[in-house]
C-alpha cells in the first residue's frame, strides 16, 4: 500500500486528457543515475498504470544491464498504449544535466533532478498544503542536491549533521509525514557513500525509509 | 502573525526583495536591514536561503500566482529558481545560460504562464546582480526586451534603483 492517500486526479492535475499518452521523458547521464526519480516512478507505478520504457541514445556507447532495466520488467502490452495513464520514458543520454520534457508545447524543458522529482511528487497529490513544510521541504531538498551531492566532504558532513539534528527530533524530515524531502536526501546519502560513517539518527532514518520498500530499485544501482 | 525580512544591506538579496514588495499588500510583512538576511516566521520557523524565503512568501499569497497557477507552472518555477540560484550566478562566462534564456522567452511576455511568478523576479534580480552587462541586446534580443520590459515597472523599477548600486558597491569592494 501507498504511504501517500493523497486523491490525485491526472485529469485535474494535468488539464484534460486530449487522447494522447501523456508521457513524461527522462535524459538522464548514465554516469548520474537519478535514484530519488527511480523511487517515485516505483510511486507512480502503485497509483497509475505506468507505460514504463528505457531507451539508450546514441551519444552513450555503453550503459550498465541495471540501468536498462532499473524501471522494471518490460511491458509486453506495450503497443496497447491507450491503456496507460501515464508513459514513463528514461533516455540515458550524454547530458550535462538531467532533464524532463513533458507537453512540451506549454512547458519549458525542465532541468534538475530535484525540480523533476517535485514534478513527479505532485502527481502523486502528496505535497504539504501548509507553507512552512512545503518549503521545508523545498529546503531539504536543495540542500541535498547541491550540498550533498555536489559539495565538497566539509559541505557534506556539515548537511549530515543538519539532517541528524532533524531527525533526532522526528522520525522524518517534517515531522510525522514521510516526504518528498526523506526520499531525495535518503537517495543523496546513499549515492554519497555515507552510509556507514553517517551519524546515529540518520542510520536508524535509511533503516526505515529501506523499510518502507520505496528503495528497493536503488540497492542495485549503488554496486 | 507578521513575518519579518532582515536583510544583509551590503549584499541584498534583490530577488527576496522583489518578491515582498510583491506580496506586501496581502501579507503582514515588515522589512528590515541587517547583517544577515532571514524571513523570521516564527520563533520555531526561520528561512535564510533566497530560493526558501521567496518560496514560503509566494506559497502565503497563494492569490497572487507567484508560484504558477496549475502544477505545470510551478514545475517551470522550480526550474527558473535553480536556473536563477546556479547557472546565473556562476563566475564565468554566463553565454550558455543567457542563449538558453533568449530561446525561453521567444514566445513568452513572462517566464511562466500569463504574468509574473518568481520565475521573472529570481531571473531577473540575479541579472540584474550579475550578468545584465553580458545581455547585449543584438546578442539577445527576447531577454532584452524582457528585461527592459520588467526594469521599467514598479516594484522592478524602485528595488533596482534603491539596491542594485549597492551590489555593484559590494562587488568592487570584494575585488579590491
Amino acid at each position: 500500500e501507498s504511504v501517500f492517500r493523497g486523491t490525485a486526479d491526472l485529469d485535474s492535475l494535468l488539464g484534460k486528457d486530449l487522447g494522447a499518452l501523456r508521457d513524461i521523458v527522462i535524459n538522464a547521464n548514465p554516469a548520474h543515475p537519478p535514484l530519488s526519480l527511480l523511487v517515485l516512478h516505483g510511486l507512480l507505478c502503485q497509483r497509475y498504470q505506468v507505460l514504463s520504457s528505457v531507451h539508450v541514445h546514441s551519444s552513450v556507447s555503453t550503459v550498465p544491464p541495471p540501468l536498462l532495466s532499473c524501471l522494471g520488467p518490460r511491458h509486453i502490452e506495450s503497443y496497447a498504449r491507450q491503456r496507460f495513464q501515464l508513459g514513463f520514458t528514461l533516455i540515458w543520454k550524454d547530458v550535462s544535466k538531467l532533464q524532463m520534457k513533458f507537453n512540451t508545447q506549454s512547458m519549458c524543458p525542465i532541468e534538475g533532478e530535484a525540480n523533476v522529482a517535485r514534478f513527479l511528487f505532485r502527481l502523486l497529490g502528496a505535497e504539504p498544503q501548509d507553507p512552512v513544510a512545503a518549503t521545508q521541504m523545498d529546503f531539504w531538498i536543495d540542500m541535498a542536491v547541491f550540498q550533498l551531492a555536489e559539495g565538497g566532504n566539509k559541505e557534506r558532513a556539515a548537511v549530515l549533521r543538519s539532517l541528524n539534528s532533524a531527525l533526532g527530533r522526528s522520525p522524518w524530515l517534517l515531522g510525522q509525514e514521510f516526504s518528498l524531502a526523506d526520499i531525495v536526501c535518503a537517495c543523496c546519502v546513499l549515492r554519497a557513500g555515507q552510509t556507514a560513517s553517517a551519524p546515529a539518527n540518520v542510520q536508524r532514518w535509511l533503516k526505515a525509509c529501506q523499510n518502507l520498500g520505496h528503495f528497493d530499485c536503488v540497492y542495485p544501482l549503488l554496486q | 502573525m507578521a513575518l519579518n525580512l532582515t536583510i544583509n544591506s551590503s549584499n541584498p538579496p534583490l530577488g527576496a526583495l522583489l518578491t515582498a514588495e510583491h506580496v506586501k499588500g496581502s501579507v503582514n510583512l515588515s522589512v528590515e536591514e541587517g547583517k544577515d538576511t532571514m524571513l523570521h516566521v516564527s520563533d520555531q520557523v526561520q528561512f535564510s536561503d533566497v530560493n526558501s524565503i521567496t518560496r514560503y512568501l509566494a506559497r502565503v499569497a497563494p492569490a497572487l500566482g507567484l508560484y504558477g497557477s496549475n502544477m505545470m507552472e510551478q514545475t517551470e518555477v522550480d526550474h527558473w529558481l535553480e536556473f536563477s540560484a546556479r547557472r546565473l550566478c556562476a563566475q564565468s562566462d554566463l553565454s550558455s545560460a543567457l542563449g538558453d534564456l533568449d530561446k525561453a522567452l521567444a514566445l513568452r511576455t513572462f517566464l511562466v504562464g500569463r504574468s509574473v511568478t518568481l520565475a521573472d523576479l529570481c531571473v531577473w534580480a540575479a541579472l540584474k546582480g550579475n550578468g545584465e552587462s553580458q545581455a547585449k541586446p543584438n546578442s539577445y534580443p527576447h531577454l532584452c526586451r524582457w528585461f527592459s520590459f520588467l526594469s521599467s515597472q514598479v516594484p522592478f523599477s524602485s528595488v533596482g534603483s534603491k539596491w542594485a548600486s549597492k551590489i555593484s558597491a559590494s562587488k568592487i569592494s570584494t575585488i579590491k
